[in-house]
C-alpha cells in the first residue's frame, strides 16, 4: 500500500471513531459532568474560595460553553492520535491476526488494545469526574496512568512474542503469562492518592458512561480501519491459517 | 478434522515514513488532549499561557471522559 493511501486511511478512520467518541460522550457523559461541576461550585462556595454571585456565573456559563463545545474537537484530535497508534499496530501485525477478512482482524486487534490499553490500566486508575482530584496531584497520577498503559502494552507485546516460540496448543501459556504479569504490575503500582468525596454512585455511573464511549471508539476503528483496508488493498491473498 | 482456518494475508510492505508520521501523530494528539497544562500556547504567549489554560479548558471533558488525570 502506498505510503499516502495508508496515512490517508488510518487518519480518517482516526478522525470518525473521534467523531464517534466525542457524540457519544456529548449525549451520555456531558449530564455526569455536570452534575460533577455542580457539586464543585457548592464547594467552592461552601469554602469561601468563591461567592455565588451574578458575576461568577457570567464567567462560569463562559468557560462551560468553551468546555462543552470542546467535546467532539477534542474526540476528533484523541482519535486522529490513538488511530493512528491503532492503524500502525494494524499495518505491523494483520499478517499475524487470525481471519479472513480485514475487519475481524482490526476488530480483533482493537479488542486487544482496548483491553491492554485502556480496560485494565482504567481498573487500576478509573476515570473520575470533576471535583474527584487534587491538582497538587495531577502530575503524580498522569505518571502513575501512563507507566500503567505503557506497562501493559509492552507487556502485551512481548508475551505475543514469546507466543511465537510455542506450538499452537501451548500458546495460551503466554496469555496466562500476560496475566499473572499484569496482575502483580496491578498490585505493584500504587494507588491513586485522591480521596474521593463526591457521591459514590454518580462517580460509578460516570465511569460506567466512560466505558462506554471510549468502547463505542475502539469498536468503531476497528470496523472503519478493516472496511478501508479491505477496499484499498490490492496484493492479498488467503491462505490457510493454522 | 481440519483445524485449519482461512486468513488473509497482505504481500505489501509497510511505508515506514508513514510508521514515522503516524508515531508523531499520535504523540501529539495523546498530549494535547490528555496532558497540556498551558505548555503549547506558553511557546507564543508565554508564562499567561498556564494561566489561560484554553487547550486544557477545551479538551477538559473529553480527558475526564477518557480516563486522564485532569486538575
Amino acid at each position: 500500500m502506498k505510503t499516502v493511501l495508508f496515512l490517508t486511511i488510518v487518519l480518517i478512520s482516526g478522525t470518525l471513531a473521534g467523531l464517534v467518541h466525542g457524540t457519544v460522550n456529548f449525549a451520555i457523559v456531558e449530564p455526569y459532568l455536570d452534575q460533577a461541576i455542580g457539586i464543585e461550585n457548592q464547594n467552592l462556595f461552601a469554602s469561601g474560595e468563591e461567592e455565588d454571585t451574578p458575576e461568577f456565573w457570567v464567567e462560569y456559563e463562559g468557560y462551560r460553553v468553551w468546555q462543552k463545545s470542546g467535546q467532539i474537537l477534542a474526540g476528533v484530535i484523541l482519535g486522529v492520535s490513538v488511530g493512528s497508534l491503532f492503524g500502525m499496530v494494524f499495518a505491523l501485525s494483520k499478517n499475524s491476526l487470525p481471519g479472513n477478512h480485514y475487519v475481524k482482524k482490526s476488530l480483533l486487534l482493537a479488542g486487544i488494545m482496548w483491553a491492554t490499553l485502556y480496560l485494565i490500566p482504567f481498573l487500576k486508575y478509573p476515570a473520575n469526574p470533576p471535583t474527584v482530584g487534587d491538582a497538587e496531584t495531577v502530575v503524580l497520577r498522569a505518571i502513575l496512568y501512563l507507566s500503567f498503559i505503557a506497562i501493559s502494552g509492552i507487556g502485551a507485546v512481548a508475551f505475543y512474542k514469546l507466543s511465537k516460540r510455542f506450538e499452537n496448543n501451548k500458546k495460551i501459556i503466554s496469555l496466562v503469562g500476560y496475566g499473572i504479569f499484569i496482575s502483580a504490575v496491578f498490585f505493584a503500582m500504587p494507588e491513586n492518592p485522591d480521596e474521593i468525596t463526591a457521591p459514590m454512585s454518580l462517580v460509578n455511573e460516570f465511569r460506567l458512561m466512560s466505558v462506554l464511549g471510549v468502547s463505542s471508539f475502539w469498536i468503531s476503528v476497528g470496523i472503519i480501519l478493516g472496511l478501508f483496508w479491505n477496499r484499498f488493498e490490492s496484493h492479498k491473498e488467503t491462505t490457510p491459517y493454522t | 478434522m481440519n483445524s485449519s482456518v482461512l486468513t488473509t494475508k497482505s504481500k505489501s510492505t509497510i511505508p515506514v515514513f508513514g510508521i514515522l508520521v503516524l508515531s508523531i501523530i499520535f504523540a501529539a494528539g495523546l498530549f494535547v488532549v490528555g496532558f497540556d497544562q498551558g505548555h503549547i500556547f506558553s511557546l507564543v504567549y508565554g508564562e499567561q499561557a498556564f494561566t489561560d489554560l484554553y487547550i486544557h479548558e477545551l479538551t477538559h471533558d473529553m480527558r475526564h471522559a477518557a480516563g486522564f488525570p485532569c486538575h
